[in-house]
């Protein structure tokens, strides 16, 4: 039993009853934010149409920015064939509204409507996704449009910057590829910001002088991805939403699927820049877009950054974090091939989900994750309603940086220490659409 | 995450005319010729070497049970090893070429160079999404008249390769065309010159089919069969007794990103093909881009 079977005959059982006593609320109030799932062919450039699923008929859905600690309705509809599910990333919500299906959040039949009820919080750049499974249909979850920025406004923020831009990444039209080894992996025919490609958006239009705050978003399924904007440094402040002990400016930056960052431009070079993967083959996919000063024209210019080596230890503390866990929890990742022609399985020490052990957690206990990377792919690994501290990495220890995905590269150790602080089920997996599917998931459970 | 990352874009167009233009030529000219003669026992992928990135790969080759006269102007191929250095070198996501340096040793003879092909190839690209792997493999070269014949030959091979699960095929549609071949001796009867020309070393286009089917218990190693074979000249086939009929027994390793090994044994079933050849393959991978892995501008 794989993934999409687990969740289609729990989802059956689980989303009549659930709609049903929730139902008669709908009609009392209206939702803060409605959000409609429907297909969408979305004209990517001129000609290039991709077929997909998205929410209010746009790629990314709508912003939502929200004072943090608000109370928010949010009305979700599913116009599409399948049942959906909205997860709110990042966010410290009930295990019944993070919008896991195995957490025990209501799969959203199609025709149906589901109100998700929630306080938003922790401050920060957050985001939303569907979290369904696609298993062998790479046209299904992660693999669509269905994401959107979530921003939770902090009471305090303030907002030393010029212009605010949310962008978003994403892949389309996957299929099964070759990787570097002898698995395989989702590769991609497209690649965008925003949902356009390179040419083929407005243009980010500044000022000379200016302060340009930047919410990115890596959304795609399996990829990461690194972006440069041509000529410029960027500032990064915080990661995951969450501000990191020691901003640096960097010349291009790495993110690994759900992964965010905030970073501050001072736009001190006029002309016509090009904002872009930093690999010519994604630029080529459509990975970039134009950004152009008052009463500059001309061709958009690329600029090759430096090459750069992406490590967190540099927007973190250099000394261990003080205190030790009240429990350590090894977890170790391991692959089994099932040919050239398949998606491997995923495991978390030996298992794949849903039989996976389930790991019970103490309110207010301090937890370390040690996660062994014992396969040849780096994992983005998210925790989900809970932000964890990066305390170790490949044996090199730090603190202060606080996030809620981490890219474990191959075959190296990282660690991660959280508190048990928001009772309920809490979803731990790799990001990586396809292995979550197949097998690396694993739940924990407050006792 | 490692990913394959096809480039996409305004190169699609012309990319399906050269590509079709190329199959189209190759089907209003096959080629024949013993496709894979003693020197690269390969049967090879319909994918292309990464841009940036070049192969060097030894083929080791000892015929334990061959040829034991001199036929015509060849040597015996007893005991003959061959050493072929080949390189392949790859220009984008569709093409690479490949180069190959054929030497042989015997007792006696010490290394001798034997000759060197060039070896293009085009591919369809994975973003066509066809259901099946297909190439283009275009070699010419020449080859010294003691150890081969033809000497000069231009070889087209259709490649077309699919994985399922755990098994993997791929087809060879080798065709040669003899462009140079040693004339017949000067005192052979007319007689004899057709028998010359038609089973030895036939003036047109010969056919040699190639193909392999592997198992692959683990992502490190698989095992298979590849079958090579050469049939004569299109259209007048020799007789079974001197076509050439080849099995290998092989084993693939994967032992790490950067090598690949094939060996094998080859049993040959006919009187015109050697009874047994051991083979190795050794294969060495250099990625010329010096990106660190992982890196911003790394693809790996």
């Amino acid at each position: 039993m794989n993934r999409r079977t687990f969740i289609a005959q729990a989802g059956a059982a689980l989303t009549g009853a659930t709609l049903a006593s929730v139902a008669p609320a709908w009609a009392q109030t209206a939702p803060d934010v409605k959000l409609e799932i429907a297909p969408l062919d979305l004209e990517i450039a001129p000609g290039k149409v991709v077929h997909t699923v998205a929410y209010n008929g746009r790629v990314p859905g709508p912003l939502i920015r929200w004072p943090e600690g608000k109370p928010i309705a949010v009305d979700v509809v599913n116009r599409t064939a399948i049942a959906e599910i909205v997860h709110w990333h990042g966010l410290w919500i009930p295990s019944t509204m993070d919008g896991s299906m195995e957490e025990g959040g209501s799969m959203i039949a199609p025709g149906a409507q589901f109100r998700y009820l929630f306080t938003p919080r922790p401050a920060g750049f957050r985001w939303y996704h569907t979290h369904a499974s696609a298993g062998h249909d790479l046209k299904r979850a992660t693999y669509t449009g269905q994401f959107g920025c979530f921003y939770i406004e902090s009471r305090d923020d303030a907002g030393a910057y010029d212009q605010e831009i949310f962008l978003t990444l994403h892949d389309w039209n996957a299929y099964m590829g070759s990787s570097g080894d002898s698995s395989m992996e989702a590769a991609y025919d497209y690649a965008t910001i925003d949902g356009r490609m390179l040419g083929f958006a407005d243009p980010l239009r500044v000022r000379e002088g200016q302060r340009v705050l930047l919410h990115l978003l890596n959304a795609s399924a399996s990829l990461v991805h690194w972006l440069a904007l041509s000529g410029h440094e960027l500032t990064v402040f915080a990661m995951d939403g969450n501000p990191v002990p020691k901003p640096a400016s960097m010349h291009a930056i790495r993110l690994g699927p759900a992964e965010r960052i905030d970073a501050i431009v001072t736009m001190n070079q006029p002309g016509v820049w090009i904002l872009g993967e930093t690999r010519q083959q994604l630029r080529k996919m459509g990975m970039g877009m134009v950004v152009e000063y008052a009463n500059q024209q001309g061709k958009p210019k690329w600029v090759e950054p430096p090459e750069t080596l992406w490590d967190y230890r540099p927007f973190a503390m250099a000394e261990a974090v003080s205190g030790k866990p009240d429990e350590i929890i090894p977890l170790r990742f391991e692959s089994k091939f099932h040919g050239q022609g398949s998606f491997d399985s995923w495991t978390i020490n030996g298992k794949s989900y849903p039989h996976t052990d389930t790991i019970v957690l103490r309110e207010g206990k301090r937890y370390r994750l040690r996660m062994i990377n014992r396969s040849t792919d780096d994992h983005p690994l998210h925790l989900h309603r809970h932000t964890f501290e990066v305390t170790n990495l490949a044996g090199m220890p730090l603190s202060g940086l606080n996030k809620d995905v981490v890219v474990v590269p191959a075959n190296t150790t990282t660690e991660v220490d959280f508190t048990a602080n928001n009772p309920g089920a809490t979803l731990f997996h790799c990001h990586n659409q396809t292995h979550m599917d197949f097998g690396f998931m694993t739940l924990f459970r407050y006792a | 995450m490692k990913k394959e990352l096809p480039i996409t874009g305004a190169t699609d167009v012309s990319l399906r005319v050269l590509f079709f233009s190329l199959m189209g030529f190759a089907l209003m000219y096959p080629a024949s010729a013993r496709a894979q003669d003693n020197y690269e026992i390969q049967v090879y992928p319909s994918e292309t070497m990464a841009p940036k990135t070049l192969l060097v790969e030894l083929h080791s080759n000892f015929t334990v049970e061959g040829s034991t006269t001199t036929q015509y102007s060849m040597l015996p191929t007893q005991d003959q090893e061959h050493e072929t250095i080949e390189l392949t070198e790859g220009i984008n996501d569709w093409s690479e070429v490949g180069f190959y340096i054929f030497t042989a040793e015997k007792n006696g003879n010490g290394l001798q160079w034997v000759g060197d092909h060039i070896r293009p190839r085009v591919r369809v690209p994975p973003r066509w999404h066809w259901p099946v792997g297909v190439s283009l493999s275009s070699e010419f070269g020449y080859a010294r008249a003691a150890y081969s014949n033809p000497t000069w030959s231009w070889q087209i091979m259709p490649i077309v390769d699919q994985t399922i699960g755990r098994w993997y095929w791929s087809v060879n549609t080798t065709m040669v065309w003899n462009v140079h071949v040693v004339p017949a001796p000067v005192d052979s009867t007319p007689q004899q010159k057709q028998t010359y020309y038609r089973d030895v070393a036939p003036r047109g286009v010969t056919f040699g089919p190639a193909s392999t089917v592997t198992y692959a218990p683990s992502k490190y190693y698989n095992i298979g069969v590849e079958y090579y074979s050469y049939y004569g000249q299109l259209g007048n086939f020799v007789s079974l007794h001197n076509q050439q009929q080849q099995v290998f027994p092989v084993v693939n390793l994967f032992v790490s990103p950067k090598w690949e090994i094939n060996v094998g044994a080859g049993w040959g079933a006919t009187a015109g093909t050697d009874h047994l050849i051991v083979k190795c393959i050794i294969g060495r991978y250099f990625d010329w881009s010096h990106h660190r892995t992982g890196s911003s501008d790394s693809v790996q």
